[in-house]
């Protein structure tokens, strides 16, 4: 059931007892992480933290924690998936779960007793009713079980007692069952047959702090990372509008209250020290890490830009040269470091660039956004700690347990562990070239191969930097540039508004790929996805051996010899 | 005597929070605190005032002494003076770092006072090197010295004293006949 109240329902209930955290890994449960965190911290309450990172691992961490526990709060994971049935939990255990997939599992929206759902029940939820699904059945049976155990239990002597009121009366029953039945098929597979994301966890936590009046900069910092993770690495849909609809409303209502915090602290006299924390709304450009790196690297690898220019060709090389011209930036000037660029540039270099790149149909160069200033060096954007965190938290480094990962990125939020932030940035930009390159040499190579209703992308073993592209939310965004580039750089109309499946090989010893889908690139940015139905359609029909264990149903794992008859299937399926 | 320890007396000092949550009056051995109304100033020690700060149950007012007039005014006076000053508070160095490092958003121009505060303590332990150096230069029996802090002394003290102990060694192995030329091994 949805929670109306969050401070009495959820917050009040869990503050005198000891809870579990269970937590997915990606970027915006670890921000409503630290942010539920700091609140039990203010108030004292124990609870454990356990990451996981997908449906086994849950269901293990349930299993050994269920003694101790009666409160488990679920993270980013268990909504779209019926938990009781998957749990088997006793009564007494009570789940909050705050996740962002949907659609939520109709079980979990109509269970009053052990699941609370803490997500915002508004219309875009689209639930069906409950009397479309759920029916009771004892009235309707009674009548007819009775007569039917009559029927049984007396010679057929009796029979003869059925008048035909009653035979008309149970076929009419029967047909109408068969209807509602057939019905709320239709209507269940409607519901779930596209999965997407809905208002981001870290929001709704910092929410609850701002109701308990315990809302500080650092957890407004982490709801605007949070929500900026949304932007980046998940579909943002809405049924009924725009993607970018929902974007704009959440970031309307961070700005109030970054405002809102700004405005308690400064005036005119009593400014405050260097060391707090700042954060300022941006109408910032859209190049990833630009400030941590030179503006032509920046330029290079973000996706936006390099799919623009076309920069995997050579035409492409020069009119970036051309571009860099028209702004009036010297070479020299643009390959430092940025914080190295003379001021006389940067004072002005947003409005610059802004111009220029609407000469070469780049409308969209800036974005609103949060940006962060504390001390005198540190200046973050959201982007950058979204890629930051990201980086470390699938560092694919030898002897780190995702455990570790995971306590690791968890950590660089902190603005304590600038070091570690430092060093995810590095990896970061890291991961952002092999992904240039991937897409460059996949495009030149010509590696998307349309199989009729979708295309298809297959990175060999000997690929470099292949190891990295076994994590999915890398291999997701790796998918997502590969899918844009590819959209500029075709010239077939129906190729753009394909689909893309990419596979990429995860564990060699085992023989798996990672299979990822992701839904075709629009205007209007509508990104629902089917994949995760198909998928576990196709697997089923080929008895392909597949394992659906991560948290959004369209990332599965494959084994490699199965994977031209799943794509087989995959292909009969959506035609 | 470590600096931290220092610290540790420091935070019994006492300072005055508006607590935002309601408590009745708590018994400790060390001395009773509250009754805890919200919106409504009360006095308590360092240590919980911090604790309370973290856990954002309160606001800390900053003393009467961390204004950035005061202290420029008392650091004008250090510097003029030869002798040792009177201070504003005996842990003035330890509660500006605690208050400035947790509640600085509670402070008003707390950079100015942290640099302010910082004149006043060099001012003040370059006396104290200069008049450490003379002591023992001039070889006198006794000093006295008014208006220091624990914590300034605890700077000085360790130098001092090993660097008495040497000297006192030294001289007592130069007079003839007294020890009959043996070394006392350390």
């Amino acid at each position: 059931m949805f929670i109306a109240d969050i401070r009495k329902e959820f917050y009040e209930v869990v503050a005198n007892q000891r809870v579990a955290l269970l937590v997915a890994a990606d970027i915006d449960a670890l921000c409503a992480c630290k942010i539920l965190q700091a609140l039990f911290h203010c108030d004292q309450v124990q609870y454990t933290l356990v990451p996981v990172t997908g449906w086994q691992d849950l269901g293990t961490a349930f299993l050994e924690h269920k003694e101790q526990f009666r409160y488990f709060v679920l993270i980013n994971c268990g909504a779209n998936v019926d938990l009781l049935e998957m749990l088997q939990p006793d009564d007494d255990s009570i789940f909050f779960i705050c996740d962002t997939h949907r659609p939520v599992d109709v079980v979990n929206v109509y269970n009053d007793t052990q699941i609370k759902l803490l997500i915002k029940q508004d219309d875009d939820l689209g639930v069906p009713t409950y009397d479309d699904i759920f029916r009771d059945e004892d009235d309707e049976e009674g009548g007819d079980s009775g007569n039917e155990s009559d029927e049984g239990s007396e010679p057929s002597g009796k029979r003869r007692r059925f008048d035909e009121g009653a035979v008309e009366r149970r076929i009419e029953r029967q047909r109408a069952k068969r209807e509602w039945e057939a019905r709320r098929r239709e209507i269940l597979f409607d519901y779930e047959q596209y999965e997407y994301h809905g208002t981001s966890a870290a929001m709704m936590f910092f929410e609850l702090a701002w109701v308990l009046t315990k809302d500080t900069k650092d957890m407004l910092w982490w709801a605007v990372i949070g929500l900026t993770d949304q932007w980046y690495f998940k579909a943002y849909f809405s049924r009924t509008n725009h993607s970018c609809f929902f974007y704009v409303t959440d970031i309307a209502t961070m700005q109030r209250h970054v405002s809102r915090h700004n405005h308690r602290n400064e005036d005119e006299e009593n400014s405050l020290s260097i060391d707090c924390m700042r954060i300022s709304f941006e109408y910032d450009l859209r190049l990833t890490l630009y400030q941590h790196w030179s503006l032509y690297e920046s330029i290079c690898n973000s996706c936006y830009t390099s799919c623009h220019f076309k920069l995997w060709t050579l035409n492409g090389q020069k009119k970036l040269q051309e571009f860099l011209a028209d702004m009036g930036l010297p070479l020299k000037q643009v390959r430092q470091k940025f914080n190295s660029m003379d001021m006389s540039i940067k004072e002005n270099l947003r409005e610059v660039i802004e111009e220029s790149s609407n000469k070469y149909g780049m409308k969209d160069i800036r974005i609103q956004t949060f940006g962060v200033h504390f001390g005198f060096k540190n200046r973050f954007l959201a982007s950058d700690m979204v890629h930051a965190t990201a980086a470390l938290l699938e560092s694919t480094e030898k002897d780190e347990s995702d455990s570790d990962n995971f306590i690791k990125a968890l950590d660089s939020l902190s603005r304590s562990n600038l070091d570690r932030l430092h060093s995810g940035i590095d990896q970061a930009k890291k991961k952002l070239i092999a992904v240039q390159q991937t897409v460059a040499s996949c495009i030149c190579t010509n590696l998307i191969l349309s199989q009729g209703p979708f295309l298809y992308c297959y990175l060999m073993e000997g690929t470099p930097d292949v190891k990295l592209f076994s994590k999915p939310m890398a291999l997701t965004l790796l998918c997502k540039y590969l899918l844009k580039a590819f959209v500029h750089s075709t010239r077939n109309k129906r190729c753009k508004l394909l689909p893309l499946i990419m596979a990429a090989p995860k564990d060699v010893e085992k023989g798996t790929v990672i299979v990822v889908g992701i839904p075709p690139e629009s205007e209007t940015s509508d990104k629902k996805n089917f994949f995760g139905r198909a998928f576990e359609k196709a697997a089923e029909s080929t008895s392909s051996r597949t394992l659906h264990d991560h948290f959004d149903t369209s990332i599965i794992e494959l084994k490699t010899e199965d994977r031209s008859k799943f794509l087989d299937a995959l292909i009969t399926l959506l035609s | 005597m470590d600096p931290s320890e220092v610290e540790f007396l420091a935070e019994k000092e006492m300072v005055k929070i508006i607590p935002n949550f309601s408590l009745d009056k708590v018994y400790l051995i060390g001395g009773d605190l509250g009754p805890f109304n919200p919106g409504l100033p009360v006095d308590v020690p360092v240590w919980l005032a911090l604790n309370l700060k973290q856990r954002q149950k309160c606001r800390i007012v900053p003393p009467a002494w961390m204004d950035v007039e005061k202290l420029e005014e008392m650091r004008d006076l250090e510097r003029k003076e030869d002798m040792f000053t009177p201070v504003p508070s005996p842990y003035y160095m330890e509660l500006t770092k605690l208050l400035l490092n947790y509640a600085s958003d509670n402070i008003p121009k707390a950079d100015e006072i942290r640099t302010l505060v910082k004149d006043i303590w060099d001012t003040r332990v370059a006396k104290l090197r200069l008049s450490a150096d003379s002591f023992i230069s001039q070889m006198e029996a006794h000093a006295k010295l008014d208006n220091l802090t624990l914590m300034e002394i605890n700077t000085i003290r360790a130098f001092l004293l090993d660097s008495l102990n040497c000297m006192y060694k030294l001289r007592s192995n130069m007079q003839p006949g007294s020890s009959k030329g043996q070394l006392t091994d350390y």
